[in-house]
């Protein structure tokens, strides 16, 4: 700190005050003059006293050097000294320049894409003012192994007035069942749209702290109206209104969403929009009487402010308390949180930061990532250094003459510093750009796989990494070479004539323990590669439960207008038209797009059944609203009883199909067939009575919830029998066609039905797949490229170094070959050393994997991180690469002629 | 840093500042000639001091903040730079001398005192 103030007291007072040198030659002139005439006054003789003077009083010229050196700053010059020398060597040795350059380029680079997500994504704090205080409240069923899920209306309203810890409480919707599907229809200019919508309350606009760009938000009581539908009022996105209306005043006047005209209150400001919804139109929160009262829905997102001061565990600790006797404080009974959970519908609240939610999962993969690019840069700093040291070797005499001619050892580190610095900035400008390149074609690649990617970019903190990783990059691999210490050995220098010698093994030590270092990052960086590919195949191989080659699906919906009893006939004749279409084998229709399905979890009566918990009633994970012959089309196997057939839709009794998985856990080995439940179809889909159904088959499980995830429970209900429809349904075709092929028929179908309505996410059904797990495909992508490039940079750090270690035994080498030895044991020889490095490297590569079992073991799936066969698999694959870097410096000694290497000095 | 400066040098450096500032501290503005015969008095002619020493330290001094020079004249009538300390000037030699004061009292003891 004192260092640092005298320094900026010296470079003001320096630049401030700087005298110039005629300045400085009269005042030493004038002190000159004095001390002549103060030695003529003691009787000097005055050419004596002049001579007298000068004795005394030193030479001006040597006054003038001390003082130029003290007006400088003498580091400054050395500085401009060094840059241009530095120039000038790196100029003359353009091979060693470009790699190098490359090198740290791509080394740069990466770190710095990958840092550009971990800031935008991670580090980067939420858009909102005093985004720390924000929370996001949700209820955890411990027994079904739930978390984040919404809250009930009741309980939502009970914990807005009862809580201390926070100033502000809102909530929002944006699916919950089939009945809102987070999306509408949104008919502008060119046709009908699909957009992103999202249900919200005035008190979480202000709880998040957001003002419209333009117009107004929602007042209180415009979003809690009672029964009934929402008013049409729509606030929209800044990019929705640029995207789609061009950016002309809107507000005030009348948009048809959903079959109604909303009129847009507002704008919001770009960028604005909540746990990473997308949302492009907000409108406001209506809740039917039903779901208002029954606290069984869980349909609400609830996010709240921490008052000043209030620390989120503090605010944890109040909720705690306050769920400890709920029901009392609120005068509440039946479905209210708990802090003793024993049954399946018992749950308990919790808080976490927003920013924590909306990352979620991502951060581990993230940081994940960021491990491996540093893994990368390391590796690229020990070759670099290999190469500078082994430049440092052909420089020794260089340097030796410098040291001679009076240089000091810290001002020739220094020259060595400075070009690795200069190197490395120029590298990491480079790196900057290939950076900026490479996450753009990452964002549009996958627009979907991280979350925040709209946030990700160059900003100030991704400048200041790249360029603080340049640096110590820099002085990391400059100050490698020293560590040979030879640098102003300059008898040893001289004498050597040249550097074919018989070097001491010492000297190497630094070497050969870089090259066990880069062995053992790209082993650890190629294990967790490994792992990540078995990974993504163990997940493209689950049975999925359905047969799907050759399934396109898309999504479309019926908004108002219909009613759900004139919705079923116009699905019902598309179907038709559909069925009729050239190329398709079958047609249906289904409420939820497995497998990335959130869990419903509806308690549904099920008749003469005690749940663990004593009730009769049973939490199914999944309903499955179908029409048409569903199982046949998606080619999901029956396993017991039938499936739905046209002629149930004129019987009286209505039957319902359950998944392996419900009729285990329900009817435990007895026959399901003719057991009666009690679909709770309110709760699922908002309309149809909760008559008793009769089970006529068992499915064959169908993971609804992810590749990854365990099966849950599931019920199939016919829309067919009865004689409604939801408004968002998913068609599926069998069919030999790609999805491109059909579109326009789809397309042309669709509108006989209704010309108001937009086909969305048309694909087949193999890219609805690689599209859920596209976070661990990207992951074992980018971890991949990563452990290449390791390899790429070990195998060319191993192939340098051996190379260089047998040019230097080229001596000895040559005079085995004289004696008599042949050419295989002189390629065994150089062969051995180098797997030698190389199988010290693998050891201690499986030992820091190991070491990181934990940061990887979350991400995989049906691969233990210790699994033997990618481990042998690895090492076979860096043992093969590291013996072709050792064949080839290994054969060229062996070929030596040993009359030129015996010759050569 | 600069790495011009000897050994030699470097072991006076703290102490020139010091007497500078002393002097300029009881006497008042005074040219560079005039420190160096101050001095040089003071000590009874043991400490000389030549141009390329003295000068280099008052740029120093006034590239700290801890002298002002400015051209002015003698009282006969000639031509000269005068030096005078300024407040962050006396503050340091206040504390300066204090160190000081401190560091020769421990070293008188050391080498005299019974240990």
């Amino acid at each position: 700190m004192r260092v640092a103030r005298e320094w900026l007291h010296r470079l003001a007072g320096t630049l401030l005050r700087r005298r110039c040198d005629t300045d400085l030659e009269e005042e030493l002139r004038l002190h000159l003059e004095m001390a002549t005439e103060d030695a003529r006054s003691r009787g000097r003789e005055p050419a004596d006293a002049v001579r007298a003077a000068q004795v005394k009083a030193g030479a001006a010229s040597q006054a003038m050097d001390a003082l130029r050196d003290q007006r400088g700053l003498p580091w400054l010059d050395d500085l401009a000294r060094d840059v241009s020398h530095g120039l000038r060597s790196l100029w003359r040795t353009p091979v060693f320049t470009t790699v190098a350059l490359l090198t740290l380029a791509l080394g740069i680079g990466a770190n710095t894409a990958i840092f550009s997500i971990v800031n935008g994504v991670i580090l980067r704090p939420l858009d909102y003012p005093k985004p720390a205080q924000l929370m996001l409240v949700t209820t955890e069923f411990p027994e079904l192994g739930l978390t984040r899920n919404p809250l009930s209306v009741q309980e939502y309203l009970e914990f807005r007035q009862i809580n201390q810890s926070f100033a502000a409480v809102g909530a929002y919707r944006t699916t919950g069942g089939a009945y809102t599907t987070g999306e509408v229809n949104l008919t502008a200019g060119g046709g009908p749209l699909r957009v992103r919508s999202i249900s919200v309350d005035a008190g979480l606009l202000s709880t998040l702290g957001v003002q419209p760009a333009l117009g107004r938000l929602f007042t209180a009581e415009e979003t809690s109206r009672v029964g009934g539908l929402a008013p049409p009022l729509a606030i929209i996105s800044y990019e929705l209104w640029r995207a789609v209306f061009g950016g002309q005043p809107l507000v005030g006047q009348t948009v048809d969403v959903d079959g109604r005209l909303h009129e847009i209150l507002g704008i919001m400001p770009s960028g604005v929009d909540v746990m990473d919804n997308h949302t492009a139109i907000w409108l406001p929160l209506g809740l039917p009487a039903a779901i208002r009262q029954n606290r069984s829905f869980h349909i609400l997102h609830v996010v709240g402010r921490l008052k000043d001061g209030v620390t989120p565990q503090a605010a944890q600790t109040e909720l705690n308390a306050l769920v400890e006797n709920w029901g009392e404080r609120t005068v509440s009974s039946g479905h209210v949180p708990t802090n003793r959970p024993t049954r399946a519908a018992d749950h308990t609240l919790r808080i976490e930061p927003v920013q924590d939610a909306v990352v979620g999962d991502a951060r581990r993969s993230i940081w994940m990532l960021q491990v491996a690019v540093g893994f990368v840069l390391l590796i690229a700093c020990a070759n670099l250094a290999n190469l500078l040291m082994a430049r440092a070797e052909s420089r020794r005499r260089e340097f030796a003459v410098r040291a001679a001619l009076g240089a000091s050892r810290s001002r020739l580190l220094r020259q060595t510093m400075t070009e690795g610095v200069m190197l490395c900035v120029a590298g990491g400008m480079l790196g900057l750009w290939l950076a900026r390149v490479a996450v753009h074609a990452l964002i549009r690649a996958y627009p979907t796989s991280v979350p925040r990617m709209s946030e990700i970019g160059i900003d100030l903190s991704v400048l200041l990494f790249a360029l603080g990783v340049s640096i110590a990059t820099g002085v990391l691999f400059g100050l490698a070479p020293l560590a040979q210490g030879r640098m102003n050995d300059l008898v040893t220098a001289f004498k050597e004539g040249g550097d074919r010698g018989a070097s001491g093994a010492g000297r190497h030590y630094v070497r050969r323990t870089l090259v066990v270092v880069e062995v053992a990052l790209a082993v650890m960086l190629v294990i967790g590669a490994g792992l990540l590919i078995r990974t993504v195949y163990n997940l493209t191989s689950v049975d999925a439960g359905f047969d799907r080659s050759r399934l396109v699906t898309f999504s479309m919906t019926l908004p108002e207008p219909y009613e759900p009893d004139t919705r079923a006939p116009a699905y019902q004749r598309l179907l038709d038209k559909l069925r009729a279409a050239p190329g398709v084998l079958g047609a249906a229709a289904m409420s939820g797009l497995p497998p990335n399905r959130s869990p419903e979890a509806i308690p549904t009566r099920i008749e003469n059944y005690t749940a663990s918990d004593g009730s009769a009633v049973e939490i199914v994970d999944y309903y499955q609203f179908v029409m048409g012959d569903y199982f046949e089309t998606m080619g999901v196997p029956i396993v017991a009883g039938r499936s739905f057939e046209p002629a149930d839709a004129a019987s009286p009794g209505r039957g319902v199909v359950v998944n392996e998985t419900l009729a285990k856990r329900v009817w435990k080995g007895r026959d399901p067939i003719g057991q009666r439940v009690r679909p709770n179809l309110s709760a699922a889909i908002g309309f149809g009575d909760d008559s008793w159904h009769t089970v006529i088959g068992v499915a064959k499980d169908v993971k609804q919830g992810g590749v990854g995830k365990q099966t849950g429970t599931e019920l199939y209900v016919s829309l067919d029998q009865l004689a409604m429809a939801a408004p968002a349904m998913n068609v599926v075709l069998r069919t030999s066609l790609p999805p491109a092929a059909l579109s326009r028929t789809l397309e042309r179908l669709v509108r006989e039905v209704d010309p108001a309505v937009p086909i969305v996410r048309l694909r087949d059904m193999e890219s609805v797949f690689a599209e859920s797990i596209r976070r661990p495909r990207l992951l074992a992508q980018l971890l991949g490229a990563f452990a290449g490039l390791a390899l790429l940079l070990a195998a060319v750090g191993t192939y340098g170094v051996l190379s260089s270690m047998a040019a230097e035994r080229q001596r000895e080498i040559g005079i085995r070959i004289a004696l008599g030895a042949d050419r295989s044991s002189v390629l065994a020889l150089v062969v051995k050393q180098g797997l030698q490095l190389t199988i010290i490297g693998v050891v201690v590569g499986l030992a820091g994997a190991l070491g990181l079992n934990r940061l990887i073991a979350s991400v995989l799936f049906g691969v233990q991180p210790t699994d033997p066969t990618t481990l042998a698999a690895v090492v076979m694959t860096i043992t093969l690469v590291a013996a072709g870097a050792c064949w080839l410096p290994a054969w060229r000694a062996s070929r030596l002629d040993p009359n030129v290497a015996l010759k050569a000095d | 840093m600069s790495n011009r400066t000897t050994a030699k040098a470097d072991v006076l450096q703290g102490t020139l500042d010091l007497m500078v500032l002393q002097t300029l501290n009881s006497l008042g503005p005074l040219h560079g000639y005039a420190i160096a015969a101050r001095l040089e008095q003071v000590s009874r002619g043991a400490l000389q001091l030549n141009m390329g020493t003295l000068y280099p330290a008052l740029m120093r001094l006034e590239q700290r903040g801890l002298l002002r020079g400015n051209w002015g004249t003698t009282e006969t009538n000639r031509k000269a730079r005068f030096y005078a300390a300024t407040s962050a000037g006396r503050r340091q030699l206040a504390r300066e001398k204090d160190a000081w004061d401190r560091m020769a009292g421990i070293i008188h003891t050391v080498l005299h005192g019974e240990v």
